[in-house]
């Protein structure tokens, strides 16, 4: 019998947690609530993106969401999705500090209502504001690589750069930025955020030496968003396990894998 | 009575009140949201000291899904 050994180097750290899973999970677009806890259990996730909206007067709607998400018992992620403004950004970062208990905050301020493209200078405004008032800010970015080096000068321990658009799905659609960004900052933790789109996708992500992937789209809108969980959950141990374990170098020729001494049916000579 | 934009439409309330009691007037239930006023969050702790005049803007907000 085969024995597995575990290879895996397991836990991690974010934003002062020590956590097992590299993979953060969206709450929205499944198909019911029961699948969405579903999809998050067996992602193995260890955090959960939410948001804030408008309430109207005795409503309580929301009530049912937030009770399934504290009863799973992992680490909340609040957005600050929607904010065009850097006192936007910080005005719902304040909200959601007082309404989920944490001060961890996913800081989006998009700047283009179209491709849903982050706004870098109020990002990195907000970016400052927060970290002076205690946050630990996730901050939703594109690959640019000064934009990252921004973030960093203001006290972003953790940068997310975007794949490629929200929801899109396009997987990475540059990945020599990504690595540039992870070269240029080692001691930053880096989560690629928004595009992944397909189970390498965020492979790829994990072998780029990313520390995590956040996706929602990905597994929310598949046929079976449960089974697409399982998968991605798997995706990402797989890229982790390939990062940590180092790849081979790429050459520009053949080169025989079985060893060619002993090949049978070969002579020194040419008839 | 006074005019105040609440999530952003107009309403009626009855006179200037502190939040504690506007909350009250607009029967929402006592906790599981987050207030702002005219864009700057109003921490539970300052309801009662914080006080709602005419035209004001109030954002009430509560948890959703999210990605």
């Amino acid at each position: 019998m085969t024995k597995h050994m575990d290879t895996n180097s397991n836990s991690w750290e974010i934003g002062g947690k020590t956590l097992h899973s590299r993979l953060l999970i969206g709450s929205a677009l499944y198909p019911s609530p029961a699948n969405m806890e579903d999809a998050i259990k067996i992602s193995g996730s260890q955090i959960v993106t939410v948001a804030l909206r408008r309430q109207s007067a005795g409503e309580g709607t929301g009530d049912n969401f937030w009770n399934i998400i504290k009863s799973l018992g992992i680490e909340v992620l609040p957005n600050t999705a929607g904010c065009h403004s850097a006192k936007e950004a910080i005005t719902t970062a304040q909200m959601a500090r007082e309404i989920f208990g944490t001060n961890w905050i996913k800081l989006e301020v998009i700047g283009d209502q179209y491709n849903l493209q982050p706004d870098p200078f109020e990002t990195v405004k907000a970016a400052e504001v927060l970290i002076k008032e205690g946050f630990e800010v996730f901050p939703y970015t594109t690959d640019d690589l000064v934009v990252a080096k921004r973030l960093a000068n203001v006290g972003c321990e953790i940068i997310m750069p975007w794949g490629s658009m929200i929801g899109s799905g396009k997987g990475l659609m540059n990945p020599d930025n990504l690595t540039a960004i992870r070269k240029q900052f080692p001691e930053l933790k880096l989560i690629v955020d928004a595009g992944i789109g397909k189970p390498s996708h965020a492979t790829q992500a994990m072998e780029l030496g990313y520390d995590g992937v956040l996706l929602n789209s990905a597994i929310a809108l598949a046929h079976d968003p449960v089974k697409m969980a399982d998968a991605f959950r798997v995706a990402v141990e797989a890229g982790r396990l390939g990062y940590e374990a180092g790849t081979m170098q790429q050459r520009e020729f053949a080169s025989p894998s079985t060893p060619t001494i002993g090949t049978p049916f070969w002579h020194q000579f040419k008839d | 009575m006074i005019e105040i934009i609440l999530n952003g439409k107009r309403t009626t309330i009855s006179k200037e009140m502190n939040v504690k009691e506007i909350i009250k007037e607009l029967k929402y239930k006592q906790k599981g949201f987050a207030l702002a006023l005219n864009g700057t969050f109003v921490a539970i702790a300052t309801y009662e000291t914080t006080f709602i005049h005419d035209n004001d803007s109030i954002e009430i907000l509560a948890p959703v899904q999210g990605g």
